[in-house]
């Protein structure tokens, strides 16, 4: 179990080290190195089936990678990381339809954290994703953006030093999902966590990312790492408007549909490639 | 014709349940009566509802009714905890499950009923054969309740918890049991109905004069006495309708959130 300090503690840093993954004789994932560093919000895009769930579940210790290994905080991962929290795209099968609202927060903090300060610590969730109130609900009697902040607020519950989400906002409506963005943007300053989030969506990812790992099709690798420098906090009309937008986003298309060549880096780009 | 769509609302089940029952009696009564059947030994509703409001004036019919559940309770109790923890575990695990289905397949087509007076035989008179023969009627729909149930369990929530630090025994009380409790509690509801049915038959058959059936065997060796069979017949009947209003009702209230279940 996780040691539950009241105190924050400092946002945790990945590496991923040659991670490929077989599934019998289908290979998923070829060859991925990869950094995700502290305190920032990394975004994976890729083709459908390029292996982006499956190096999830390596990454939170789901499922073991054939070869290459994943460093957490420098050391090598054995099981699920101690200060990760994981975000589901399903949510209403990810919480608990027997639980209420408060009982599904607070379902991790149950061993090691006392009855006065789990109950704050609920509270303090909630508060975050704006659920005040919410507590006493189940959660299938809530909207489904309303379901996905209860899943949020769980993982945030116990403060997580690195936020891992799959397609979180894949399955609610577009004025929910922008909410969504701009609410984990403000936890992430605020708590000042680290967040490696995989999407299907090309705005999605510009407008939430510091950096972009762009993953080729199955057998994946990584094409090629935009960083992203749109300032925070971000708005979901003025910073969409910005050239630096714009040019990510075409960019990110374009490597997506194979057209493009990943980008030299140049003193005077806007993107700066990595690998 | 027009079919009914709209499911009834619970008031209008119970008055058109109950109109249904009256007009049977009715319909039988006259039939009697008006001597359109014939023969001797035919129930008249009327004397057989006499005789049930006499019956359940009496103090020694109540001592088997009370004798009758017990047996079922006792029946049903163990069939619900061999049911359970044997099902789920072979839902939940396919090392149990590879071991115990073969077995489980060998046993379950043996009826219950069969087996009553060898239990006799094996454990002696009283209570216990006969709400043993009770439990093995019920044990089978619990246990396959119980073993999908486990074995359903979203794979989902179950990584959720993994994600969430909760150790394999952790997943199994506070995962999967959970999740599968309604499903296993259905299982008891069907076994139930079936199990008072079993107990009734299992005293009419292993007759040493215990419960309601053996009330009904004894006052069936008088043939005056037919109204009076008919009458426990009746009583055993309305409360098999009890039992099963009772599960009904106690599901709504422990499970209501099986209303969140994803699709
Ligand atoms: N448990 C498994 N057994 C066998 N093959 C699997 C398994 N899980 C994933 N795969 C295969 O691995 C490949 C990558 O799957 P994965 O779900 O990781 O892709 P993805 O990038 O998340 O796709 P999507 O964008 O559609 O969610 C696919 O070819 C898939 O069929
Ligand atoms: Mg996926």
């Amino acid at each position: 179990m996780t040691e539950h300090t009241t105190e924050r503690t400092a946002p945790a840093s990945l590496e991923l080290e040659a991670i490929s993954k077989v599934y019998g004789v289908t290979r998923a994932i070829d060859e991925i190195n990869a950094q995700v560093p502290a305190g920032e919000v990394t975004v994976i895009v890729g083709p459908s089936g390029a292996g982006k769930t499956t190096l999830l579940r390596i990454i939170s210790g789901l499922d073991t990678p054939t070869t290459g290994r994943v460093l957490f905080d420098g050391s090598p991962i054995k099981g699920v990381p101690d200060g990760l929290a994981m975000v589901f795209q399903d949510y209403s099968r990810s919480l608990f339809p027997w639980m209420r609202v408060e009982d599904n927060v607070a379902f991790p903090l149950r061993r090691g954290v006392e009855k006065a300060e789990r109950r704050r610590r609920v509270l303090e969730a909630l508060q975050a994703v704006g659920l005040e109130g919410k507590e006493r609900l189940y959660p299938w009697q809530m909207s489904g953006g309303m379901q996905q902040r209860v899943a949020i607020a769980r993982a945030l519950a116990c403060h997580p030093r690195l936020l891992v989400m799959d397609e979180p906002y894949a399955s609610v409506d577009a004025q929910t999902r922008a909410e969504l963005e701009d609410l984990l943007l403000e936890i992430q300053t605020r708590l000042n966590v680290t967040v490696l989030v995989v999407t299907h969506d090309i705005d999605e990812s510009v407008y939430l990312a510091d950096n972009i790992i762009v993953m080729s099709k199955a057998p994946s690798t990584v094409q090629e790492v935009i960083r992203v420098g749109l300032a925070r906090p971000r708005d979901q009309i003025a910073t969409k408007e910005e050239p630096e937008f714009v040019h990510a986003r075409a960019h990110v298309l374009r490597l997506l549909r194979g057209e493009a060549e990943p980008e030299a880096a140049t003193p005077d780009d806007t993107l700066e490639v990595g690998v | 014709m027009q079919l009914i769509h709209e499911p009834l609302s619970r008031r209008s089940e119970v008055v058109l349940g109950v109109a249904g029952v009256l007009g049977s009696a009715l319909v039988l009564e006259l039939l009697i009566r008006l001597e359109i059947v014939t023969g001797s030994g035919l129930p008249l509703p009327s004397a057989v509802a006499d005789q049930a409001r006499g019956l359940l004036g009496d103090v020694d019919f109540w001592s088997q009714i009370l004798y009758t559940l017990r047996e079922w309770m006792l029946g049903l109790a163990i069939a619900s905890v061999a049911g359970v923890v044997l099902g789920g575990l072979m839902g939940a695990s396919r090392t149990v499950f590879k071991l115990f289905a073969l077995t489980v397949e060998i046993l379950r087509p043996l009826p219950a009923i069969a087996v009553g007076p060898l239990l006799v035989l094996l454990i002696g008179d009283g209570m216990l054969p006969l709400a043993v023969t009770v439990a093995i009627a019920c044990t089978w729909p619990i246990l396959f309740n119980s073993m999908y149930a486990a074995k359903a369990v979203d794979p989902v929530a179950i990584q959720t918890a993994r994600t969430l630090h909760v150790s394999p025994l952790g997943i199994l009380t506070r995962i999967r049991l959970p999740a599968a409790l309604p499903f296993m509690f259905t299982g008891i509801r069907v076994a139930a109905s079936i199990g008072l049915i079993v107990a009734v038959s299992a005293e009419l058959l292993l007759g040493n004069g215990v419960g309601i059936g053996g009330y009904i065997l004894l006052a069936s060796t008088s043939a005056s006495n037919l109204d009076a069979v008919y009458a426990a017949t009746l009583v055993a009947g309305v409360m098999g309708v009890l039992v099963s209003v009772l599960f009904a009702v106690a599901d709504r209230l422990l499970f209501g959130w099986k209303a969140g279940l994803a699709p």
